[in-house]
């Protein structure tokens, strides 16, 4: 038997659950919540494929290939400017 | 004369290749090859998948703009086009595709974003089921305690993250606006559908082996040493009472 094992007697997880128990409160009973059927996920159901956007209409997209584009959304506000992460090449 | 088979084939992989030439028999009024009409075609097909993978994942597109988006997107429709005609399905494949994408890699956690999107998308039409009522877990006698198994709910998802993938994807999820984040702080998101809405919360110390172990079937006391082995922080109780709060357990099983 493990270390961890003797820690973890039937009398701890017994305690655990009791107290996990008397700390969660039911959740609102799933009757209440009603899925709406049909209603789809805005973007999901609505892109169909081959509508007629203006965007589609041009026989060349912008070019993707030459990509000179860097990423210019919120993540140009929301990094901390010490942080680990824009800076970071990544490994892979 | 080619089968339709081929013709459908040829026809496919041209849409993918820009580079390709109109498959045979395309042709305009004049009965003479029509590269134009093709490419409006095909710029129609690349648009519209994109605008779906658009659709799917709001807050990555917010994060990169949508210039960005759009570029990535289309080298997405390109290299991993439809597998399947359900569109609900299109898009599993981004996330990973997201984290060998070389202009994004300024962004290492935006991958991370993404597979939270993803699988809340999945946890959204995934099966209804009830949770496990809170006091479920008194009716069980002490002893047997440590030898119960879990189901859990058909709409959990773990999307585990070595970076603040959580904060970075609640901040972006709506339109409010964003402040700075230190993104260095790894974080792992339970997703779980419970009723109507889709819930996501963060989890705590361990508790990503915990669910993990509890999902293979492992016992209470199996799944609870192989959270501590993981993580000297995880917290037992704290634990099962986050997943019962979260509807994330379904049914428990004895031996």
């Amino acid at each position: 038997m493990s270390l961890i094992s003797k820690c973890l007697t039937s009398a701890a997880i017994a305690g655990a659950i009791a107290a996990a128990s008397a700390s969660v409160t039911a959740p609102a009973a799933a009757a209440e919540q009603e899925k709406c059927y049909g209603v789809a996920l805005k973007g999901q159901n609505d892109c169909a494929a081959g509508s007629h956007s203006c965007a589609g209409h041009s026989t060349v997209d912008y070019d993707g290939q030459s990509f000179k584009l860097v990423p210019a959304g919120t993540c140009t506000t929301m990094e901390t400017p010490n942080g680990m992460g824009s800076l970071e090449p990544k490994s892979t | 004369m080619p089968s339709l088979s081929e013709v459908q084939a040829a026809f496919s992989a041209a849409i993918f290749d820009p580079a390709a030439a109109p498959p045979r028999g395309v042709v305009g009024p004049d009965r003479r090859p029509a590269p134009r009409r093709f490419g409006v075609y095909r710029n129609n097909v690349v648009s519209a998948l994109g605008n779906a993978i658009a659709g799917s994942f709001p807050a990555v597109r917010r994060i990169v703009g949508e210039d960005f988006f759009r570029a990535m997107a289309r080298a997405y429709v390109l290299a991993e086009p439809p597998i399947s005609p359900v569109l609900l399905d299109y898009g599993t494949t981004f996330p990973d595709f997201i984290a060998g994408f070389a202009p994004a890699a300024s962004l290492p956690y935006l991958h991370d974003v993404a597979r939270i999107e993803r699988l809340w998308r999945e946890s959204y039409h995934a099966e209804e089921a009830p949770a496990l009522a809170p006091d479920a877990l008194a009716s069980v006698p002490e002893d047997e305690l440590p030898r119960i198994a879990f189901s859990l709910h058909p709409s959990l998802r773990l999307a585990r993250s070595r970076y603040a993938a959580l904060t970075v994807w609640r901040m972006n999820a709506t339109d409010e606006p964003v402040t700075p984040v230190d993104i260095s702080a790894a974080e792992d998101a339970l997703i779980v559908r419970p009723g109507a809405e889709v819930e996501v919360r963060k989890v705590p110390p361990g508790g990503a082996a915990f669910v993990t172990a509890l999902a293979a079937g492992e016992t209470l006391l199996a799944a609870a040493e192989t959270a501590q082995a993981a993580d000297a922080r995880f917290d037992l109780a704290g634990n099962i009472a986050g997943l019962l709060a979260a509807g994330a357990l379904r049914d428990i099983r004895r031996a």
